[in-house]
């Protein structure tokens, strides 16, 4: 019975941790610009990042390797290098643009200067995490991000037409350029690998075994599943309140008015605090997912559990990666504009780091009877088709629309 | 002596010549950037009504209103800067002109909102001039479609 | 034949985590020693001057300047076979870190990790 509350609580952390400054932004600009049409896109990039997330857990907790130990294993030093370095931009530009989305959120909270609040989320960060045990951040984060199920609540308030938001469900595509570039987006936004990195390293930093690989799948499926309604939600209010009023949503304060026009001061406030612990959340997944990387691929020791003493290196590291988020986020780039940037490179390099996990997920010599069996061996390949097509188009539909701004 | 010297001349005259064109490229507004720049005026003035209606309901949070009324008032003014800086193209000056009107009236109404973000009076106030700002903007939408056919 | 299964075993063995025989991670296997005919795995290779040798021509260049010569127990360690006690995730071996002269990067006592705020 405590198993089974643990492991719930675990998925709702995972629920709650699930968005972050990509989604909102992506997600909100979709629904402003195409109404429902995206929202199968959603969903794909959904169950794409259930099936990674899983496969990396199973793989960390079966052969003790994390991501970035599959990688340097299985490309060598040389194109694992050209993976990591991929990743350490992507994750650096992801870890600047949450630090900003923190700071833009305080703001709108609190009414005191961008710059400061990005000093003060940082040191905030690095005090959580030197006073809190691993498993406690997870918590922290996961369920202060669970106020966005006012976004939920505000979807039913509005009372759509459900038909015409099942209709969003069906995959369609279309020629303009825009609405592809959206599609690339709205996926890669869900599908952020730092997510996945993070999950893999957490999976042994906690040190699963056999027993954790149910709640392993659970927690992809169940809590990655659950936190795309989230998503879902995001698109259909936005939709909803904007698309017909023609908003362009280009601050991160405008993914708020919908839960302000629903409930007044307190639909804000949740859809405020909600967005600040996910970003919040995120910005230390991000961050700790480029000292992973870093330490995995050049074998030094690491863990948050090691501590200081024991993997200096590893901590030294991530406080490196946070100056310099602090220092990309205060350099008056709008965090929204670096978002774009981070969420379409993270898919142009997914496909190097997604490859060698899926190579070892399905090889039996690594994996014994847990290799990935038929149904997740298509389903794994079917994904890793699909990364490749949105990397290849992704930088190409950037430049044609301007990131997105037509 | 005298080829190098003539070289350099014509160099300088070619240069000066290349600039000339560039700065009087970059400086053109063309009917579609107009266009595009309208619609993001009255994207905002769509938007700072919801933001002022918030205001008028006393449903939001003064901060908020506050820190939203400066970054989409600051947008305004940047989109009003930018089509007051180019140069239209022929027969688009008057809607120009407009624009950049409507431009300053709504970065000026949302500048009131900045000042007076918790009260209700003046949030009712800067909603209903963001909806006459508005249809002003989509009229002069209108009238740069009603000259394209 | 005795030479791909060689190579083979070279294959899974490059870029392999080492740990002590504490749980320590001491380094990856950048390189390996193979010596004789048929060749026959005489030592692994741990460090960052072993790094061009990984790289492509233009990048090793590089990257030689970046990691400086080939140091013998400073940016480039040998670690006898005899001292490999097991392969599973990790390459596991028979001594502590210390007495082997690894994990030094992760040394309290190395200057720059003495510099650190916490130490």
């Amino acid at each position: 019975m405590k198993a089974i509350f643990k492991i719930a609580l675990g998925i709702i952390a995972a629920i709650g941790g699930f968005l972050d400054i990509g989604d909102l932004v992506f997600d909100t600009q979709a629904g402003a610009l195409f109404r429902y049409d995206l929202l199968w896109a959603v969903v794909l990039g959904t169950i794409g990042i259930a099936v990674y997330a899983e496969m990396t857990g199973r793989v960390a907790t079966v052969s003790g390797r994390p991501v970035f130990d599959v990688i340097r294993m299985r490309l060598g030093f040389g194109m694992g290098l050209v993976a990591l370095v991929a990743s350490t931009i992507v994750n650096l530009l992801t870890v600047a643009a949450e630090l900003g989305g923190i700071a833009i959120v305080l703001e709108l909270l609190f009414d005191a200067p961008y710059s400061m609040f990005v000093f003060a989320a940082a040191i905030a960060l690095i005090a959580i995490v030197a006073l809190l045990p691993f498993g406690g951040i997870e918590r922290f984060f996961g369920y202060g991000g669970l106020a966005l199920f006012v976004v939920v609540a505000t979807a039913f308030h509005q009372e759509p037409n459900w038909g015409d938001v099942a209709a969003g469900f069906v995959p369609s595509l279309s020629s303009s350029s825009l609405y592809l570039y959206f599609v690339v987006g709205v996926f890669a936004a869900a599908l952020m690998p730092y997510e996945v990195h993070f999950y893999s390293s957490g999976a042994i930093e906690e040190g699963w075994t056999e027993q954790n690989l149910k709640e392993n799948r659970l927690n992809a499926i169940v809590g990655y599943g659950i936190g795309g309604v989230l998503s879902v939600a995001l698109v259909v209010v936005s939709g909803y309140l904007f698309h017909p009023l023609g908003v362009e949503p280009n601050d991160l304060g405008t993914v708020a008015l919908p839960m302000q026009g629903a409930f007044g001061e307190t639909g804000l406030l949740l859809a405020l605090g909600g967005m600040l612990f996910c970003v919040g959340g995120a910005a230390i997944d991000s961050s700790f997912a480029a000292s992973y990387n870093l330490a995995q691929f050049l074998g030094w020791e690491w863990g948050r559990y090691q501590g200081p003493r024991k993997a200096p290196r590893f901590t030294a590291s991530w406080l490196v990666f946070l100056l310099l988020g602090i220092a990309i986020a205060e350099s008056g780039i709008n965090p929204v504009e670096i978002t774009e940037y981070s969420v379409v490179f993270s898919v142009v390099a997914l496909p190097l780091t997604y490859l060698p996990v899926l190579l070892i997920a399905g090889d039996r010599s690594f994996m014994s009877e847990h290799a990935n069996g038929p149904f997740a061996t298509v389903l794994g390949w079917l994904y890793f088709a699909i990364i490749v097509v949105l990397a290849v188009a992704a930088i190409p539909l950037l430049l044609a629309t301007n990131a997105g701004g037509g | 002596m005298s080829g190098d010297k003539r070289f350099r001349t014509g160099a300088i005259a070619l240069l000066l010549s290349l600039l000339l064109l560039a700065a009087s490229g970059c400086g053109d507004l063309s009917k579609d950037e107009l266009n595009r720049g309208v619609e993001s005026l009255s994207a905002l003035a769509a938007q700072g009504q919801l933001v002022a209606s918030g205001v008028a309901r006393d449903a939001t949070k003064s901060t908020y209103a506050r820190v939203m009324a400066k970054t989409l008032g600051g947008e305004a003014e940047h989109e009003a800067e930018k089509l007051a800086d180019a140069t239209p193209e022929a027969g688009t000056e008057e809607e120009r002109d407009a624009a950049v009107a409507v431009a300053g009236e709504i970065a000026g109404l949302f500048s009131e909102l900045q000042t007076f973000p918790g009260d209700e009076h003046h949030g009712s106030l800067v909603q209903k001039h963001l909806e006459e700002a508005q249809e002003k903007a989509e009229a002069i939408t209108a009238r740069l479609n009603g000259e394209k056919s | 034949m005795t030479g791909s299964g060689d190579i083979y075993v070279v294959h899974r063995l490059l870029d392999e985590q080492i740990c002590d025989s504490e749980g320590k991670r001491v380094g990856r296997v950048d390189d390996i020693e193979l010596r004789g005919d048929p060749p026959r795995i005489t030592a692994l290779l741990v460090g960052e001057g072993l790094y061009p040798r990984r790289l492509p021509r233009h990048l090793a260049r590089l990257a030689r300047r970046v990691s400086g010569p080939e140091r013998w127990g400073g940016n480039a360690l040998r670690i006898p076979w005899e001292e490999v006690d097991e392969l599973a995730a990790t390459v596991k071996l028979r001594k502590k870190a210390e007495d082997l002269g690894l994990g030094m990067g992760d040394d309290p006592k190395r200057w720059i990790v003495r510099r650190l705020p916490w130490n």
